[in-house]
């Protein structure tokens, strides 16, 4: 009798596993304009991976990004795991953050256009994972963080389902951006078939609470044939614009403010996830020099008005395509998930404020300072 | 896809087999009557239309540790080592240093890192079931509340508790002074807890995308979005999953229980 009763269960629940798992149409792989399109059903599974949350040798803690060390096209083995972790924001402002890889926004994963990437995500949430031990393994990111652990970043757990929609892919978003629960892995394919900077970030609803609470970041996909300049570029840096909806907790935590979220009114609005590490660490460059900016806005709710406080941007690549060029801009608006590639000549030795010029935003911490030294050349 | 009329027969079978197998264990102050009535879902094919929920018995507080030890005494194909993996994910108890009674860690705290299978099988163990998603969700909101303010105010808290569980530091079971109007404890505020159907047949047409809150967002004030979190996240579980933070109570049909306390 018991193992009949045993059966039912079972039965039951693989039906309740079912509903997510039917079957999904799928598409064989084909080129239009030169671009692939087609991949192959996404797998979600279970492993007892318990390695570096970040793997793949083009992944980057920000400002940096990775050099394309390797002609043509190539597939890129990617792992980008989802841990929680206590991290500052501001000076005396910690909370307890839903990352991808460990960092608000996650690393910078670096591709050229036309490549593959075979991407693998484990939902470590309920799982405590360190990611400020320097090791071999992993990717470039790890040891950036072990050597300037900015977000002075902890261990945390915090069990909560959650999914990948990365904006450079072109797929059905009801396969390879499936949702997890913790504890399971999805592994799936995609190609890099447009040039710029585009945004990831979890899509699980709410998906203002997921993105608020840290789950973004950003692709850079770099040009086939580069852009159409006659110089090469002397210093190439990645800037995220992002907000934050904290309230202080009831101990020496803050945590999510969900009608500040829902009133667009941030606590915090910030470059590369924290209120002052631009100014703390100020991006570094030489008078007549040329510096590319990747500044992409990832929201996940407000607008950034992109400056450069006397500086004027010789040349921009709305959304980084090189075929979307802008000559002598003083600003670039960016919308919730819009990027820009902006090339600026620095005039002269001294400071720069890289500003939101929507001054709300920028007196909430949207700023940071490029550093000019004097002119080499 | 008729998931739903495979799924009644078996549900229907799986009662009368409870019932059959009632064991005698007893019947002190542990459940207690919520009794029928209904309530506004926020899923999106209920059209406005409130659910009407039958009377049943639920437990006042969720399974304890203390409990779930005892069950494994008595079950040991559900000790963590015996159960095959069909049934759990590896976390499966993975916070329990020893299983034995008398050591338990934590005893009055709720069991966590059980999946849905083991906490089906426990409730059956006693006589009762996992409540239904409707069971669940009517009596988490019979709350009396003063005032209109007030009850925003507890959703927002709700919300708040959503994105910064502290699964650390859980607390024992009737500690979080949230109660029903039924003496029903601890519904919010301590773990999240199985039901029965947690993965209804709409989940997959929803697909858990970002407009997914908007549309469970009818009933328009932050309680309804509290409980959209607490659906969807409820909606990606497998029955295999084993959180931190998921534990379970049991519910009982009327029936069983009147019957068992006839028996006494």
């Amino acid at each position: 009798m018991k193992s009949i009763k045993l059966t039912f269960t079972l039965i039951i629940g693989l039906l309740l596993t079912g509903i997510t798992s039917l079957s999904y149409a799928q598409t064989d792989e084909y080129e239009m304009d030169g671009k692939t399109f087609g991949m192959p059903e996404a797998e979600v599974f279970t492993e007892d991976y318990d390695g570096p949350p970040v793997v793949g040798d083009h992944l980057s803690l920000l400002p940096n990004l990775e050099p394309l060390d390797y002609k043509g096209n190539k597939t890129h083995e990617v792992r980008i795991d989802i841990i929680a972790q206590e991290i500052e924001v501001a000076d005396g402002v910690k909370y307890e953050a839903w990352t991808f890889g460990g960092t608000v926004p996650g690393p910078v994963l670096h591709v050229r256009e036309g490549d593959r990437i075979t991407f693998t995500m484990k939902n470590r949430s309920d799982e405590e994972v360190t990611i400020t031990e320097p090791t071999k393994e992993g990717s470039p990111f790890m040891q950036q963080v072990a050597q300037n652990n900015y977000m002075k970043a902890e261990e945390a757990t915090m069990p909560m389902p959650h999914s990948m929609d990365f904006h450079a892919g072109t797929v059905a978003k009801d396969d390879k951006w499936r949702t997890i629960a913790p504890g399971q892995s999805i592994k799936f394919d995609w190609v890099a078939n447009y040039a710029g900077s585009y945004i990831y970030h979890c899509g699980t609803p709410s998906v203002l609470m997921h993105t608020a609470m840290g789950q973004h970041g950003v692709v850079v996909v770099s040009p086939k044939e580069g852009y159409d300049t006659e110089y090469e570029v002397d210093k190439e840096y990645v800037i995220v614009q992002s907000e934050y909806y904290l309230k202080k907790g009831s101990g020496d935590l803050y945590q999510y403010d969900y009608e500040a979220a829902q009133n667009r009114n941030p606590s915090h609005v910030v470059f590369n996830g924290h209120q002052t590490i631009l100014h703390d660490q100020p991006l570094k460059a030489n008078a007549g020099d040329r510096v590319r900016f990747h500044v992409s806005n990832n929201g996940p709710s407000g607008t950034s008005s992109f400056h450069v406080i006397g500086g004027i941007f010789d040349r921009v690549w709305l959304e980084g395509h090189p075929f979307n060029e802008m000559r002598g801009m003083q600003t670039v608006l960016l919308g919730a998930s819009s990027s820009a590639t902006i090339d600026m000549i620095v005039p002269e030795e001294g400071k720069y404020i890289l500003i939101d010029h929507e001054f709300a935003d920028a007196e909430k911490g949207a700023t940071g300072t490029l550093k000019a030294g004097p002119r080499e050349k | 896809m008729n998931i739903l009329t495979n799924i009644a027969p078996v549900k229907i079978t799986l009662t009368i087999l409870t019932v059959m197998m009632l064991s005698l264990s007893s019947v002190a102050d542990a459940q207690v009557l919520v009794s029928s009535g209904s309530f506004h879902s926020v899923m999106p094919e209920v059209k406005g239309e409130p659910v009407e929920v039958d009377s049943f018995y639920l437990d006042k507080t969720a399974v304890t540790n203390k409990q779930y030890s005892k069950f494994l005494q008595d079950h040991e194909n559900w000790q963590p080592g015996n159960v095959p993996s069909i049934f759990a994910y590896k976390g499966y108890l993975k916070s329990w240093e020893n299983t034995n009674s008398d050591e338990v860690v934590n005893p009055d705290q709720p069991v966590t890192n059980v999946s849905w299978y083991a906490a089906n099988a426990y409730c059956q163990s006693v006589g009762g079931r996992l409540p239904t998603l409707n069971e669940w969700e009517y009596s988490a909101q019979l709350m009396d509340f003063d005032s209109l303010d007030e009850a925003r105010e507890f959703a927002n808290s709700l919300m708040s508790w959503y994105s910064t569980f502290d699964n650390e530091n859980i607390g024992a079971v009737g500690s979080t002074g949230i109660e029903n109007r039924h003496g029903v404890k601890d519904q919010f505020g301590l773990i999240m807890e199985w039901v029965e159907d947690f993965k209804p047949v709409i989940a997959n047409d929803l697909s858990l995308d970002c407009g997914t809150v908007g549309r469970m967002q009818k009933l328009g004030n932050a309680y309804s979005y509290a409980a959209s979190i607490r659906y969807i996240t409820r909606m990606s579980f497998s029955p295999k999953s084993t959180n931190s933070t998921v534990g379970f109570r049991c519910a009982y049909d009327v029936e069983t229980i009147e019957d068992q306390k006839a028996s006494l």
